[in-house]
């Protein structure tokens, strides 16, 4: 039984319809990767699951019961937590009061500070920029921040939105390897990336988004060995 | 007696500068959490104002006006703030409710108009509610000066619209500091998206800080009312002008930034009342305020930069 179901699901901005129709599923501790383009309508996905943008129709079932129409923060509050493109983090606030935002629904001091701690322990570079404003970490930093924001937040299902996008190689390699590290922590991925190679590397089953709609679907290993997408998204 | 005269205009310009402030807090804090300029904020000071002349007569409390200020005068003029805040605070989230929510995703200009429409009803309530002449509203505190000698006079007035203001206003950064709310609300004004996706509820933060705004302009309608014992129905266009400046002289958006251009423009006020004719008074104002948005466009307690992405 999958933990999070898209039926579908159709959403957009206004006169723009963004998708048409979109189904995926998600079973409880797996990882699966979404790619496609620029625009495909990936980022306007995770948004409407997470309610920020209204679903126009279709349904997103979480544990089988319907979430579509929620509030973002009842959505979030169930247990889909959301790691957005371009990090978002609150660049006047200090590393310290983000990671506490991230746990905003906590109301347990300790577990809080255990959460926090936790998370640390996955970005070190963060526990030692604790006081720091978060608007002058580098770049890479903010996107760890904000990564382990959504994780304080003990998300059962992830939602990462391009978490390597504007990194180092290197640190490209050590945001895969935690995001590969999260499904032992009993957490649910669903990834959206522009690195195809990486993120079909790690997904056990993945889907192509193009232009609002999945015209590929399987296996991260079957993807990776598809001629149209080798073509398309491995630069190959 | 010049350096005592100078004092004394300081102290006025101080006393008046602090209820100046509190009424920016509100301009402020709603701007600061969804960018609108409430314009209707200057004319729910008025409506506080009517229900505080209203209270005064329901409660009695115009009997008071011995040497001293007695407990249940003070009492009575704790009621009245805890009152007049509530109902400004509840009509402020019910304006936000039926008015901004709608608006919340339509142009900024949409919500703005609206508010100048809020402006107008509430002055027509305020009419209907006072009439057209300006009313006296009563001396419930005692004249007599509080400071020893002849020199400077401060009087229980003075010490009311202090022990008000400077309360609630450290009340105010404390909230916004370090509570849950605060926090939350801190987190609405930088980015509503991110702080909906870590669980706030942002419609009920955002209604959260319009009561507070209006709850201190309630405050704020009560100390006019005591302070400077006139009210009328236009009482809200001028000093919400004033408040408003203050906010934007001191950084819209920013807390202390909206006290401290609180106070410039009651010394402001206050000084070239004094010194070069009553007159003038608000064109030194508004020339200052020119003045320092040339040099420091964001205010003086404004964030400079844009943040980076
Ligand atoms: N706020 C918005 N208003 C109007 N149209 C939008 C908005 N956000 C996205 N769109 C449009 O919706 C479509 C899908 O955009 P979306 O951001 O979901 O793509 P994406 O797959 O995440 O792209 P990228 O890889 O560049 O992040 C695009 O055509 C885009 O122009
Ligand atoms: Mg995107």
């Amino acid at each position: 039984m999958p933990i999070l179901e898209v039926n579908d699901l159709q959403a957009g901005y206004g006169p723009i319809t963004a998708l048409h129709g979109v189904s995926f599923d998600v079973e409880e501790g797996e990882l699966v990767a979404i790619i496609g383009a620029n625009g495909a309508g990936k980022t306007t996905l995770l948004m409407a699951i997470s309610g920020i943008v209204p679903a126009l129709s279709g349904a997103v079932l979480y544990r089988r019961r319907s979430i579509t129409g929620l509030a973002a923060h009842v959505i979030m509050r169930q247990g889909i937590g959301h790691c957005p493109e371009g990090r978002r983090i609150f660049s006047r606030l200090t590393v310290q009061e983000n990671l506490e935002l991230g746990g905003f629904t906590q109301r347990d001091r300790w577990q809080l500070r255990r959460d926090i701690a936790e998370a640390c322990e996955l970005f070190p570079v963060l526990g030692t920029r604790m006081t720091q404003v978060a608007g002058t970490l580098s770049g890479g930093e903010q996107q760890m921040l904000a990564v382990a924001r959504a994780l304080v937040g003990r998300p059962k299902v992830l939602l990462l939105d391009e978490p390597s996008l504007g990194l180092a190689p290197l640190v490209v390699r050590q945001m895969f390897d935690v995001v590969g590290s999260l499904t032992a922590r009993g957490i649910t991925i669903v990834l959206v990336e522009q690195n195809a190679r990486a993120a079909l590397a790690l997904a056990a089953r993945a889907w192509v988004l193009e232009a609002g709609r999945v015209t590929l679907a399987g296996t991260g290993k079957e993807l990776a060995a598809d001629p149209r997408v080798r073509a398309a998204y491995l630069g190959e | 007696m010049s350096a005592l005269f100078f004092l004394q205009q300081c102290l006025i310009g101080l006393t008046n500068g602090a209820l100046v402030a509190l009424m920016a807090l509100g301009y402020t804090m709603v701007y600061g959490i969804i960018r609108l300029i409430n314009f209707a904020h200057g004319d729910l000071i008025m409506l506080g104002a009517c229900l505080a002349l209203t209270l005064v007569g329901a409660f009695g409390l115009e009997a008071a006006g011995t040497a001293t200020a007695g407990v249940a005068t003070w009492l009575g003029i704790a009621l009245l703030v805890g009152l007049c805040g509530l109902f400004c605070g509840l009509v402020n989230v019910a304006v936000d409710r039926l008015v901004y929510r709608p608006l919340r995703d339509a142009p900024k200009l949409a919500p703005l108009v609206s508010a100048i429409g809020v402006s107008f009803i509430f002055m027509n309530i305020g009419l209907f509610w006072l009439g057209p002449a300006d009313r006296s509203f009563p001396q419930l505190l005692p004249t007599a000066n509080l400071l020893p000698g002849e020199g400077l006079q401060f009087g229980w007035k003075d010490l009311l619209v202090l022990v008000v203001v400077v309360p609630l206003m450290a009340a105010l950064m404390v909230l916004v500091k370090s509570t849950r709310l605060g926090k939350a609300m801190r987190a609405v004004s930088q980015d509503e998206t991110a702080a909906a996706l870590v669980g706030v509820d942002v419609d009920r933060v955002i209604a959260a800080t319009f009561f507070l705004g209006g709850f201190l302009g309630g405050a704020a309608s009560v100390i006019y009312g005591l302070y400077i014992n006139t009210i009328g129905f236009q009482m809200g266009f001028q000093n919400g002008l004033y408040a408003f400046t203050a906010a934007v002289l001191g950084g819209i958006g920013s807390i202390p930034g909206a006290v401290i251009g609180g106070l410039v423009i009651g010394l402001v006020r206050a000084l070239s009342t004094a010194y070069v004719g009553e007159r003038w008074a608000g064109a030194m104002v508004f020339a200052i305020l020119i003045v320092i948005l040339v040099f420091r466009p964001e205010g003086l307690l404004g964030r400079r930069t844009k943040e980076k992405v």
